[in-house]
């Protein structure tokens, strides 16, 4: 069966079931988190114990709310839940979001099964329980109860992330707030009663807001179907997926060496690359592949250039470079180098890493990356700007962003540094440049990028 | 689980075209010698509840007379009275060439799962195994290889890669034509310059 999510991530309507008068309760928070986001639908709060709740008038039930609802977000304790929902279920609204906790993740699974039963009787796609909801930058639906002066909301983007902790997912949330990609959508689906990973991963999969996919999961339900959806999926977009239970891997007693080596951690992770999906090895990856992802560059190859105004840092990077699985330092050609020598400074040495020298400004950046942007032997650009230097400052990171709109191949940043430097990060990364802050994370992002270009080359 | 008679398996792998070294279950120390005909053999007892052969010192390399045979025969049918049930099993020595692993799995989330590792009984030392869901495509297979750090030593410099990659289609071919095994090691797969020897066989029904 279809399952249409579009009324739980783009509502016209939201009933909020246990929307308190209380700042410290859930309800109360999701309510007001709605109001502050700017959401422009219709807000319906349910309290039995109220008349108005943040100054909109409230309803004892769903059931007394006269129009249409979209989505009903829960936040009443679990033993309540099976009656709101069947509640919900009779003013046929269309979709649900368990927030609540207290079903199979503290052994009650006759609850769990009885709320599933629910849904399913009255064809409302129900998202949790024990989940922290959905987020969609473009519709401003936010069911997250977490204030927002505590995580920071991400801007518009074409990101969407997928988790099934909501606990990583808040942390990832507010660490993509910090980057410039931005989000389209989050969702959080917790116990994933109903709706589990291939449903989500479907949607996303045909959402044309979403581009890249970014999912953090811990176990998956529906093998078969899953396989069958990760065939599809890798050949529409990028999908970059960090598995948790490494370590629990293989305590059964296995009785021949590949059952020994074929735990499910290692099933699932081979699976994921046989499909062309990126496999993130911790969440900082995971945010570092998206921004790469994100920045929608294709590489041809696995030659890399350095430019650097940092001798140490270029070496470090070579050393990066070096020690990866499948990337290379470039070799100028004999035309690039003659190029780079006429336009260099004597000080400059024409090599890869190219050292521009600590007084490199904007004029010689943008010298060194057009004769380079042309280099035969060049797939991509790595460029470091230590802004702790006297001639880096925001005309480098300008001129930068400039030169990506031109040069059809990949390029990045590796800036490490806070302050002065995080301020350069945001203009190079409003501006589309994706910037790292170590060596391994800017040769591990390029390798994602280059992994999926040749899986999708193979597919051809 | 069971495990499948040993020369039931190897003509199951018969039927697949992948070559495991001749073999004859011997009854005696002279049917051993008529076996090997002048040349080396090996001799291993095979039992289903003795898994890891080579640990239990229930494997006989490079048996060259006629008294090496008859002695290693001995020993074994020695070690064999305290396993009820067993059988003595006679093969060629393989070629000498890089030892590795082939070998299938079933999930129960996701059904057939295929390996290929570095190391025969070292495998888990080396940790240097790829694993993919079956079916298998050339592609897949390919990249199997490539993705092995001993990818160059397993394929002598690149030259056997067509063989090897034929070999674990072949070998996904038999899993999935034979829902029936859970469990399949091919191990030691013996690996040379454009010929190899699956030396061992185990397959769990």
């Amino acid at each position: 069966m279809k399952i249409d999510l579009n009324p739980m991530l783009k509502p016209k309507s939201v009933a909020i079931v246990g929307a308190s008068r209380n700042p410290d309760k859930v309800g109360n928070v999701i309510l007001k988190n709605y109001i502050d986001a700017g959401y422009s639908g219709k807000l319906y709060p349910i309290n039995p114990n109220a008349d108005s709740v943040l100054g909109l008038k409230a309803y004892k039930s769903v059931l007394d709310v006269e129009g249409r609802i979209d989505v009903a977000v829960i936040a009443v304790p679990a033993e309540i839940v099976p009656k709101v929902l069947t509640e919900c279920g009779k003013a046929k609204v269309k979709s649900a979001v368990v927030v609540s906790g207290g079903f199979a993740e503290v052994g009650e699974i006759a609850l769990q099964e009885e709320i599933v039963r629910i849904a399913r009787k009255y064809h409302m796609p129900m998202l949790g329980p024990n989940c922290l909801g959905v987020m969609d930058t473009r519709s401003r639906t936010d069911t997250l109860f977490l204030p927002t002066y505590k995580i920071s909301r991400p801007q518009v983007g074409y990101v969407s992330f997928m988790s099934q902790s909501g606990a990583v997912g808040s942390t990832v949330l507010d660490v993509i707030a910090g980057e410039g990609f931005g989000l389209s959508k989050f969702i959080s689906y917790g116990n994933a009663a109903d709706l589990d990973e291939v449903d989500l991963l479907k949607y996303l999969m045909n959402d044309s807001e979403t581009k890249v996919i970014v999912m953090y999961i811990e176990g998956i339900k529906r093998g078969k179907e899953f396989v069958e959806l990760a065939r599809k999926v890798t050949k529409k977009k990028p999908v970059i997926v960090l598995k948790a239970g490494r370590t629990s891997a293989g305590s059964i007693a296995a009785h021949s060496h590949t059952a020994a080596l074929a735990g499910d951690y290692a099933v699932q992770e081979a699976i994921f690359k046989q499909f062309g999906f990126s496999v993130a090895e911790d969440l900082s990856e995971l945010v570092y592949f998206a921004k790469i992802f994100a920045s929608e560059t294709e590489p041809r190859g696995n030659r890399i250039a350095v430019v650097t105004n940092g001798g140490g840092a270029g070496v470090l990077t070579a050393d990066a470079i070096a020690s990866s699985r499948h990337m290379k330092l470039a070799q100028f050609s004999a035309r690039t180098r003659r190029l780079l020598g006429s336009k260099m400074p004597k000080l400059v040495n024409i090599a890869n890493p190219l050292d521009l020298a600590g007084d490199a400004g904007d004029k010689r950046y943008e010298d060194a990356i057009t004769a380079i942007s042309e280099d035969e032997n060049t797939d991509m650009i790595a460029i470091i700007v230590l802004f702790q230097t006297p001639g880096a400052d925001s005309t480098v990171s300008a001129g930068i962003v400039h030169l990506k709109e031109t040069v059809d191949k990949p390029i990045v940043v590796m800036s490490t540094g806070v302050g002065y430097t995080q301020a350069q990060k945001v203009q190079l990364e409003s501006g589309g440049v994706p910037v790292y802050d170590s060596p391994a994370s800017l040769v591990s992002s390029l390798e994602a990028l280059l992994e999926y270009a040749d899986f999708l080359k193979r597919q051809a | 689980m069971a495990l499948m008679e040993y020369m039931h398996a190897k003509r199951l792998l018969d039927r697949y075209a992948i070559h495991s070294i001749p073999s004859k279950y011997v009854f005696d120390a002279e049917d051993a010698v008529a076996f090997a005909g002048g040349k080396s053999i090996a001799m291993k007892l095979i039992s289903g509840k003795a898994l890891h052969k080579s640990k239990a010192g229930l494997v006989k390399l490079n048996l060259n007379s006629k008294e090496d045979i008859e002695r290693a025969y001995a020993d074994l049918r020695e070690r064999g009275r305290s396993i009820k049930q067993y059988k003595i099993i006679a093969q060629k020595m393989a070629e000498p060439g890089v030892e590795s692993i082939i070998g299938g799995n079933t999930d129960a989330q996701f059904g057939k799962m295929l390996l290929i590792g570095l190391g025969g009984i070292y495998v888990e030392t080396f940790g240097d195994t790829q694993l993919r869901l079956c079916p298998i495509t050339k592609n897949d297979a390919i990249d199997m290889i490539n993705n092995l750090r001993s990818k160059d030593i397993l394929t002598s410099g690149g030259k056997s890669l067509d063989m090897l990659a034929g070999l674990l289609m072949k070998t996904s071919r038999l899993l999935v034509g034979n829902p029936k095994i859970r469990e399949l090691d091919l191990n030691p797969v013996i690996l040379r310059d454009s010929s190899y020897d699956v030396v061992d066989i185990r397959v769990l029904l």
